[in-house]
């Protein structure tokens, strides 16, 4: 491949770019906060602020790809490039998002009845978030100390507040390029899923809806011991983890006071990645996992994952309140695919089977417990019923996703309309089991250096009972802008 | 008669030029470019028709024909984020993400006009065969063909210095010799250790009308790297070599 050379298959691309009571809805609700429900006491000054802002956000991205400084060659010293290459023993960088949110709410739905039902009455919820993510590390030698935080600050209606966290932090040590020790807090994604990664076991699971958020870590301990070869097996790599789960730590990931083992094997085998996964302790049912990815031509590639938990419970409610445990093993799997066309669009498509998911009589039972439970309320005031429900909702029915059989689909196109660093998508997430389904439409432009601009939106459609039809909202619009710095260049 | 003998010592005389190896000129070209196993910084600078520019800095690591890595260090946008080139495997970890995926040889991590393997470039022999050298008095133009299908542009046309082996021009081409890209070689630089090479290389093209993308090299030096450098596990931690 030559110097500067793409290696764009040209021949192919001919053409490149320069740069009942409820109505029966379509497009509604989608994403409830997961929060409780406090009185909304400056909605009116703080809608007409909102609209101010959404203005004037608006203002910003319609003026972001327009600025023409007119400059002509590029000029440099090496001097000057050979200074801002000096490897510092620290760093220290981030970036500061802003986000504001509205969201259009369904006051059929039983998330919002579940929310709402002791509130006053809303159409919309605005939201607006500040987030400070900041990240520093210190190399000594074979050392290194790494800490990532978070101050997040949010005005809501609904759950205002400010949470400092910390995402990440450890040291670790790298004696040689083959092994690497790590101690602290830390993320560990595993699986090869875009959407979904049923054989995460050492992380915490991803929103669908927006995959490559930064996660929290958990605390452990961990290595990797790297070697390669040469023939058909090129790479061996094996990840030994240990969580503990005691007060104070980790106490987020299940029953206290064991210690969790974990590892991974990860092979480049015939050029396909292949790892095998398993945790095994008390804190969690024991599973194990594999999954694969492999680029079948230069713009196509495709993946696969699969988990099998062993004796993993699992509680449902009856629409009268009752609540069932059963135990039984989960076979979760999925298979996606990654492709790119001739004008540059980007598929992302998946099948996802979640072996622990409800039915669909299942989410129906949980849907009229909330109708019930609804009902009694505005007839006696009797909470009881949806006291159980929302108990409910906090653990697994509010999650992301929670029935069995899903379809991903992401449409990207890099640069359109000549507008370089422009990137125009949307996201589908479609529930089989019950046809309904979440369209989320997204622009991103990154041209200005460090300045990121993300305007999404989210529409739903589902009937009466289904997953994105009881959701909480009808409709959501958000806009997230993002500034990167490096303190230390 | 005496006429045909002139003719075929004429023919034979010439044959010395046309008998130059070009897969072994091209080797020396490759060496003359990078060390077989080196590390060195890279900015790429994307510059719009209205002259507005992006720039990024890269450290890069290569061992061999097939193995080669990359990490962003600025602009902050970007820091962190590394890729990895095994073969025709490409891999890109972004640190938010944290784990490394596989992606397609087609996609750009940087946008404009820049793609992948700009960014993870592989030597010339690894994937073209010369086909014809032609001597030019002062310059060699050698005519590549790709070893593969699936290799990017299906031909390409390289002016080389005929004194110090360096490329002048490349011109990357369709099977059927529509011009995709041209690449300029500038300001020979040493950077020692018997580096001698271009320290800059432009880039435009006739599908990217006034668009241009420049890679400006800085720190080239041979290095004994281990194979284990080029694995999607030690993708983090790829800044630990600086």
């Amino acid at each position: 491949m030559g110097e500067g050379v793409a290696i764009m298959n040209y021949k192919h691309l001919p053409i490149p770019r320069p740069p009942s009571l409820r109505k029966r809805k379509l497009f509604a609700g989608q994403i409830a906060p997961q929060t409780d429900m406090c009185n909304d006491v400056h909605q009116g000054r703080k809608n007409s602020n909102f609209y101010e802002i959404i203005k004037f956000l608006t203002l910003i991205l319609f003026l972001l790809p327009l600025p023409a400084r007119a400059q002509d060659e590029y000029s440099f010293d090496l001097s000057e490039i050979e200074k801002e290459i000096e490897k510092k023993p620290y760093t220290i960088g981030g970036y500061l998002e802003l986000t504001p949110k509205v969201f259009w709410l369904d006051h059929d739905a039983a998330f919002y009845r579940l929310n709402f039902y002791d509130r006053q009455e809303k159409d919309y919820l605005d939201e607006y978030n500040v987030k400070l993510s900041m990240n520093g590390g210190y190399t000594k030698g074979i050392s290194e100390i790494y800490i990532r935080s978070n101050i997040n600050r949010t005005e809501s209606g609904i759950d205002p507040g400010t949470d400092v966290t910390i995402d990440e932090g450890y040291l670790s040590v790298k004696p040689s390029s083959t092994l690497n020790i790590s101690i602290g807090k830390k993320v560990m994604k595993w699986g090869k899923g875009y959407a979904w990664n049923p054989a995460g076991f050492t992380g915490r699971p991803k929103n669908p809806d927006d995959p490559d958020l930064a996660l929290e870590g958990y605390i452990m301990a961990t290595a990797d011991y790297i070697k390669s070869f040469s023939g058909p097996l090129k790479v061996i790599a094996v990840t030994p983890v240990i969580i503990p789960v005691y007060d104070h730590v980790n106490t987020d990931f299940g029953v206290r006071n064991n210690t969790n083992y974990a590892g991974k094997l990860y092979l480049l085998l015939y050029d396909t990645d292949i790892d095998f996964m398993f945790l095994k302790g008390n804190s969690r049912p024991s599973r194990f996992g594999a999954d694969f990815s492999r680029n079948i031509t230069s713009n196509f590639e495709i993946h696969g994952e699969l988990s099998y938990i062993n004796d993993i419970t699992k509680k449902t409610i009856d629409s009268s309140g009752t609540i069932t445990q059963s135990t039984d093993d989960a076979k979760s799997f999925l298979f996606g695919t990654r492709y790119l066309t001739e004008s540059d669009i980007t598929f992302i498509f998946e099948y996802y089977r979640n072996g622990t998911g409800f039915t669909s009589e299942e989410m129906e039972d949980f849907f009229s417990l909330v109708d019930d439970g609804f009902t009694a309320y505005r007839s006696s005031g009797d909470e009881t019923l949806l006291k159980k429900a929302r108990t409910m909702k906090e653990g697994s029915y509010g999650r992301p996703n929670p029935m069995r059989d899903y379809l991903y689909l992401r449409i990207s196109k890099k640069e359109p309309f000549d507008i370089l660093y422009f990137t125009p998508s949307v996201t589908c997430i479609y529930n089989i089991g019950d046809k309904s389904f979440s369209l989320s439409p997204e622009i991103l432009y990154t041209g200005i250096t460090n300045f990121e601009v993300r305007l999404k939106a989210g529409f739903i459609a589902g009937s009466e009972n289904t997953e994105f039809g009881e959701k909480q909202n009808d409709y959501r619009a958000e806009l997230r802008l993002s500034y990167y710095f490096d303190a230390v260049q | 008669m005496r006429k045909i003998i002139i003719a075929l010592l004429i023919v034979f005389m010439a044959t010395p030029a046309l008998a130059v190896d070009g897969n072994s000129l091209l080797l020396q070209i490759d060496r003359n470019l990078n060390p077989d196993s080196y590390e060195a910084y890279k900015k790429l600078i994307n510059i719009e028709p209205n002259g507005k520019k992006k720039e990024f800095v890269l450290f890069t690591v290569k061992k061999g024909k097939d193995k080669v890595a990359a990490m962003f260090l600025s602009p902050a946008s970007e820091k962190g984020r590394s890729t990895l080139r095994l073969g025709e495997n490409m891999w890109l970890y972004i640190p938010n993400v944290g784990k490394p995926i596989r992606i397609t040889s087609l996609q750009s991590v940087v946008g404009g006009v820049f793609n992948n393997s700009d960014i993870l470039r592989l030597d010339y022999t690894s994937e073209y065969n010369v086909e014809k050298v032609e001597d030019m008095g002062g310059q060699y133009i050698l005519h590549l063909k790709a070893k593969a299908k699936t290799i990017a542009y299906d031909k390409l046309k390289m002016w080389a210095q005929k004194e110090n082996l360096v490329p002048l021009k490349l011109e990357c081409l369709t099977e059927a010799s529509m011009l995709v890209k041209t690449i300029y070689y500038k300001d020979v630089k040493d950077f020692g250790d018997g580096i001698v090479r271009p320290a800059v290389i432009e880039t435009d093209s006739p599908l990217y009308k006034g668009y241009k993308s420049v890679m400006i090299f800085a720190k080239m030096k041979a290095r004994e790297l281990d194979d284990e450098v080029f694995t999607m596990t030690f993708m983090p931690n790829l800044d630990s070599l600086r």
